[in-house]
């Protein structure tokens, strides 16, 4: 009885300011999506599911939605195997420790700093990168202003940021496996690529399964490197989900009911990802 | 064989330093870029060295212009946050995740799981109604509208990581202390924060560099040119200027590139131990 006391004490502070500032918002936020709140609007109404059944007439939306699971399916693989193959070379190599700095260190970087960076990079009269690729005889390209190219370049400039984190999650996975799975195998006389598909990868599945499902909610919450390399543009060829939310909610008229509606459909959309991905990864954990 | 061996050895080292080069590169461009007068900054093909070197770009972010004085300003905002959001986080977590590690009360596991659950809830689902909350609160354009917000997104994250690490201390000395006649909050506070000190480090590392980057909330939370912290005023800044003037875009990016490159340098196996910690939660 005292202990309890004690505990809740001990709990009070973290808690309130977890209630207050991440339970009640979800919650409210819920109920914001079936009304129409607006800034400043004193009556505001139950709308039922309006909010809702706009956001399947909202072209602008499933363009945003498209565009965001485009750039999640399509970033998914390279941060996954990247960082990956740049372990399995770093993980028994010389130089191990300053590489690993190196390359985790764009992650300390802010999301504005990284797009400011690759802005530079990319510009397409004075930037480095199109001029290196001129003197090497390929085609340049305002690689921001074009559609085609425009979230290619905003994966590129994600991969270069967060490989360094995915690369440390996956070092310390390798470094859990013990070496003697390893020493067995090859006295069986199993080749490199026979280690790595029958000890190697499944040892590392539920790190493999951290990193996918890390990786996609962030991604379906992509708006910083949009807002500073292209805006949404060219059109609204790199509009994201988050960043229509954000203009609904905070630019125009700021809709906070349609807007919780969008912010809770991204959340079902999420969960649904996050469930499929646990069930195809989590199979044969046990070994 | 053993020759052979070595030689793959030696390409496979070759080829990761050249990769590591390239990694950085776009650093070096940045840098490269700040301290180079104007009129070279647009010079065709890139110069990567200097010359002549200024300092003008980061005088001028600093501290001239009111359009971009805000920088200066943008970077000690950002310190307040970062700093505010750290401590608070520590308190919290820390305090919350002893009795889940150690007491045995009802609720417990309840709570433990509503944490750990609340780790899969995206920042943008909460926004708008945080917003609200944070406007009826009094609290835009404030610190603690910046710092309790940030808090509160990184606490269950550190419950679930402190909690990690009592549980796999040893009890010996909490049990020595309290037959001494301490009382919980002795315990808690004389023996089990300071043995707790390399966490507590990785853990604040982690809510530094959220609270320092994060750009979102920021954006929308404070409408005052001078409560912006650095990522807002940062990419406002582009917008200020024309895009032949990189130069003080790219001082204030280097800029904001400082804390968390002396962070990491002085704590370099700390971030790592953080990240790996992080990737447990899976």
């Amino acid at each position: 009885m005292r202990q309890t006391r004690t505990a809740y004490l001990f709990l009070a502070p973290g808690l309130a300011l977890f209630v207050v500032f991440r339970v009640y918002p979800l919650l409210e936020g819920l109920r914001l999506s079936f009304t129409n709140a607006r800034l400043g609007r004193a009556a505001v109404r139950y709308v039922g599911i309006a909010n809702y059944t706009r956001l399947l007439e909202d072209t602008r939306f499933h363009v945003s939605l498209a565009n965001t699971a485009f750039y999640t399916v399509a970033s998914t693989l390279p941060v996954l195997v990247i960082p990956l193959v740049l372990a399995l070379a770093l993980n028994r190599g010389a130089l191990r420790t300053v590489l690993r700095s190196v390359f985790f260190f764009p992650f300390t970087l802010s999301v504005v700093t990284v797009g400011l960076t690759w802005l530079w990079l990319l510009d397409p009269v004075v930037g480095p990168f199109n001029y290196y690729l001129r003197t090497a005889g390929l085609p340049a390209r305002s690689w921001l202003a074009d559609p085609a190219t425009a979230m290619w370049a905003i994966i590129a400039t994600t991969v270069w940021w967060v490989t360094g984190y995915y690369l440390v999650i996956y070092l310390a996975g390798l470094q859990d496996i013990p070496r003697a799975l390893y020493e067995a195998a090859a006295l069986d006389g199993a080749s490199g690529w026979r280690s790595f598909r029958s000890i190697t990868l499944p040892l590392l599945r539920p790190v493999l399964l951290f990193v996918v499902v890390t990786h996609i909610i962030g991604s379906f919450q992509l708006f910083g490197q949009v807002f500073v390399l292209t805006g949404g543009g060219p059109g609204d060829a790199t509009r994201t989900v988050v960043q229509h939310l954000y203009e609904a909610a905070f630019q125009n008229f700021f809709q906070f009911g349609a807007a919780s509606a969008m912010a809770w459909a991204l959340f079902a959309v999420i969960l649904l990802f996050s469930i499929f991905q646990f069930r195809l990864l989590r199979g044969h954990t046990e070994y | 064989m053993q020759r052979g061996l070595d030689v793959r050895r030696v390409a496979l080292t070759a080829a990761l330093l050249v990769l590591a080069a390239l990694w950085l590169a776009p650093i070096v461009w940045v840098l490269v870029t700040s301290l180079k007068v104007t009129a070279d900054i647009v010079r065709v093909p890139p110069e990567w060295i200097p010359w002549p070197a200024t300092t003008a770009h980061y005088r001028e972010v600093l501290f001239s212009s009111s359009r971009t004085a805000r920088i200066g300003r943008a970077f000690l905002n950002s310190v307040v946050v970062g700093v505010g959001t750290t401590v608070l986080v520590l308190i919290t977590s820390a305090m919350a995740a002893y009795p889940l590690a150690r007491m045995r009360f009802p609720g417990r596991g309840l709570v433990f799981t509503v944490l750990v659950g609340s780790l899969m809830i995206p920042n943008a689902v909460v926004l708008v109604p945080q917003y609200v909350l944070v406007q009826q609160l009094g609290w835009l354009s404030t610190f603690q509208g910046l710092i309790v917000p940030e808090a509160a997104t990184t606490f269950a994250f550190g419950v679930f990581l402190l909690r990690q690490f009592f549980l796999g201390m040893p009890g010996e000395l909490e049990d020595a202390a309290r037959i001494d006649g301490a009382n919980a909050w002795q315990v808690f506070w004389r023996v089990v924060l300071p043995l707790s000190q390399p966490v507590l480090a990785a853990l604040g590392i982690f809510a530094f560099r959220s609270a320092w980057n994060d750009f979102l909330w920021p954006l929308i939370a404070v409408n005052k040119p001078e409560m912006f912290p650095l990522p807002v005023a940062l990419a406002l800044l582009r917008s200020a200027y024309s895009s032949e003037s990189y130069g003080p875009i790219m001082a204030g990016a280097a800029l904001s590139a400082v804390p968390l490159l002396v962070v990491f340098l002085v704590a370099n196996r700390r971030i790592v131990e953080g990240v790996r910690l992080s990737g447990l939660k899976g």
